[in-house]
């Protein structure tokens, strides 16, 4: 049994005691037994050390989200771009996932496509003056697809 | 108390107002998916507003079920328009 | 105290609703919107649901639940909106 795994029964007891709050021995058991019955998918295990960064980031990333809305209220970001970004070596799909909803989670960036060979498309948003977005986007696209094939 | 329910009434008519006149399919999504979460939120607040928990309990299996349907919606909309 | 701290909190949430959901109006692209979109929805929520949790700190389970819940569904449906718009097609 894989890091994938236990976090997934951890998930579910978690929405379990959630949900009843009711912390009786037949409740416990009763949760327990559906979280191990429930069917589970397998997947390739990650590092343990991985795992753990990425919680600590997730703990890092909601009062920097807040920061960040901010300042998107404050100063005005009206510029658009698209960016590029390279995935760390050797991540599962499910490091890959919570990889995704890191970046997607702080408002000033979202991922748009996870390119199988290794590429995250990042949409962002920068300060400055709003100027001819369309071409701008079009020329960024064209970069970024020649910058794949090489 | 009433003055802030007052306000989320007024917030939840804007994503109303441009799911009706705008015509784009994608902006309707959004306001769509903007006017799921204000929805349930706005039923957690009156439960804690009247003391009833069963209302803030269907809102809570509301929000955790999720946007699940709007989801497989906006693949569907992505699949008609390749065709 | 606590019931200034909470007022605080639902109200700064309310805030957040306003300022992200007003350029839904203007004709911004999606993405664009996208991103305000989870200002208001995501982070004004969940400072909402803070300040009930204040308020009522005896439901901390359920509201706990909400928060998380709340927080990863959003999200998800934000980066499956931005990736089904952007290859849909149509951009604008």
């Amino acid at each position: 049994m894989d890091t994938i795994a236990y976090f997934n029964i951890i998930l579910r007891l978690a929405i379990w005691f959630l949900l009843t709050a009711d912390f009786s021995l037949a409740n416990i058991i009763i949760g327990v037994s559906i979280a191990f019955l429930l069917p589970r998918s397998y997947t390739s295990p990650g590092k343990l050390k991985d795992w753990l960064r990425v919680l600590w980031e997730i703990v890092i990333a909601i009062p920097q989200a807040y920061i960040e809305a901010i300042q998107i209220m404050l100063l005005p970001h009206n510029q658009e771009e698209i960016v590029l970004e390279r995935v760390k070596p050797q991540r599962t799909p499910g490091l890959i996932f919570l990889d995704i909803f890191l970046i997607t989670f702080t408002p000033k960036t979202i991922v748009l496509k996870y390119h199988e060979r290794g590429w995250y498309e990042v949409h962002r948003v920068r300060r400055g003056k709003r100027h001819n977005k369309d071409i701008e986007r079009s020329s960024l696209m064209e970069k970024s697809n020649e910058e794949m094939t090489q | 108390m009433d003055s802030i329910l007052i306000a989320m009434i007024l917030a939840l008519l804007i994503p109303i107002y441009e799911a009706w006149q705008d015509d784009n399919i994608w902006q309707k999504m959004l306001a769509f998916a903007s006017i799921a979460t204000k929805t349930s939120i706005m039923m957690l607040f009156i439960s804690v507003l009247r003391h009833d928990w069963s209302i803030g309990v269907v809102a809570i299996i509301i929000l955790s079920v999720g946007n699940a349907g709007l989801m497989l919606l906006a693949h569907l909309i992505k699949r008609m328009n390749q065709v | 105290m606590i019931e200034i701290l909470s007022y605080i909190c639902i109200v700064i949430g309310i805030i957040f609703w306003f300022w992200g959901t007003l350029p839904l109006i203007g004709n911004r692209s999606v993405l664009f919107k996208l991103h305000s979109l989870s200002v208001a929805d995501t982070l004004g929520s969940m400072s909402i649901i803070i300040g009930l949790l204040l308020k009522i700190p005896s439901e901390w389970s359920l509201l706990l639940l909400a928060i998380i819940s709340l927080a990863i569904w959003n999200t998800v449906l934000g980066y499956v909106l931005a990736y089904c718009s952007s290859s849909g097609g149509n951009n604008d």
